[in-house]
């Protein structure tokens, strides 16, 4: 299940490039070019779509949603100044888009976890599944402070680099890293030491 | 977070330099790294919370994507549909070889009126008030110089060629029975094209100019 050993430090940070890859593409449709935003929708569109999807509790509308955030982007990309990268460019739509999409649909979405769902005594490892060990990190993710919680899925689930993690929280990428700091120490207090295996 | 040696006793913000550490070593400067490494090197706390937030970190990479993945291919197919084939393009971007064919017609303009009249750009200056409409090229002392005056309430034509009678005006010389006939036997003792001698009459002089621009004007 680990994608390295636990002692070593992660070497290649999620996202960091010395140049953004997309501003080609960018640069292509802006002369005109359509089939560069083509590449750009296959190249962002699952990214996109997992990033929705934790908004959109349903996959047909989170479908529908990253579909409207692309058709967004088509829009917007010719006056896109390239001051952030490509890729936060596009999350940002998504989250925007999704954000809209949930004030629109509020009392269409599944009803949200219990409250409680965290108050409960927390289970020893040996009693959880490996479905209860997700659902139950789930419901802790949940409980972080909206800030940290987007941090943290930013950085964890959307391999983005602090400074896009910055971008789009709309922070410095020094409150980006103490954001994470807290929400790694958070769930770690939630799931208890002796939760981690 | 901000790497200082003098906040490397601060332990919030070495536990937050470790888990930034931990998920992004390339993500810091080079002090922070180094900082981070000489305190793992010496404190078994630190190595055992650097193992704990690892661990966890893994954990939550290897959650799996909620819900199930659509159809990509479809996805694809329905943004190229609701967008359209038409690139859209700013205004700007349209209009964009306009700057350069602006500056290219001005200058060959320019250069056309340089090579087709170069007369008006060398033409000598001639004394404000003379009719250019023409473009007469007669020296400017050969120019009718006419300016308006308002005297009295009344505007006065005023040719200062001829004004030059004015400065054969002499003080004691009163009598307004001739008129302008001693004036214009002495014609050019004061510049025409110099008007500070006017500052220098006295009031006897200024009286006659004045009588004798009465009868100019009757």
């Amino acid at each position: 299940m680990l994608a390295r050993p636990a002692s070593t430090p992660r070497a290649t940070a999620p996202g960091v490039t010395l140049a953004d890859p997309d501003h080609e593409l960018a640069e292509r449709f802006r002369d005109g070019d359509r089939a560069a935003f083509d590449l750009l929708v296959r190249r962002h569109q699952k990214g996109m779509w997992r990033l929705v999807r934790r908004y959109v509790k349903r996959d047909a509308d989170a479908a529908d949603v990253t579909q409207l955030a692309f058709v967004r982007a088509f829009r917007g990309l010719a006056a896109f100044r390239g001051t952030a990268t490509v890729r936060s460019w596009l999350y940002r739509i998504a989250i925007n888009c999704s954000l809209s999409w949930l004030r629109d649909h509020r009392r269409e979405q599944p009803a949200e976890l219990a409250e409680d769902a965290l108050t409960e005594v927390n289970p020893a490892p040996a009693q959880l599944s490996a479905d209860d060990d997700r659902a139950w990190l789930r419901r802790a993710i949940e409980q972080l402070p909206p800030k940290q919680k987007l941090v943290l899925e930013l950085r964890v689930f959307d391999d983005l680099s602090f400074k896009e993690v910055a971008e789009l929280a709309e922070c410095s990428e020094n409150t980006a890293k103490v954001n994470f700091h807290y929400a790694v120490k958070r769930l770690r207090d939630i799931l208890g030491v002796d939760h981690e295996r | 977070m901000s790497g200082d040696p003098g906040d490397a006793t601060n332990p919030e913000q070495d536990a937050e330099l470790l888990t930034a550490y931990v998920d992004g070593v390339a993500e810091l400067t080079p002090d922070e790294r180094h900082r981070v490494s000489a305190r793992l090197a010496v404190d078994p706390q630190a190595q055992a919370d650097q193992a704990a937030v690892r661990t966890l970190i893994d954990r939550l990479r290897a959650l799996p994507a909620e819900g199930a993945e659509p159809d990509w291919m479809a996805m694809e197919r329905s943004i190229r549909q609701a967008v359209g084939g038409q690139v859209p393009r700013p205004w700007w971007r349209r209009w964009k070889w306009l700057a350069p064919a602006t500056t290219l017609a001005t200058a060959v303009t320019v250069l056309l009126v340089m090579w087709a009249r170069p007369a008006l750009i060398i033409a000598p200056e001639v004394p404000s008030g003379v009719d250019r409409g023409s473009h007469d090229p007669r020296p400017a002392e050969d120019a009718e110089v006419i300016v308006a005056l308002w005297l009295d309430g009344a505007e006065v034509d005023v040719d200062l060629s001829a004004s030059d009678v004015l400065a054969a005006v002499t003080p004691g010389d009163d009598d307004p029975a001739q008129p302008g006939d001693e004036l214009d036997a002495e014609p050019g003792l004061l510049p025409s094209t110099d008007l500070a001698w006017i500052d220098k009459l006295d009031d006897a002089a200024i009286d006659r100019a004045e009588r004798w621009l009465a009868r100019k004007k009757g």
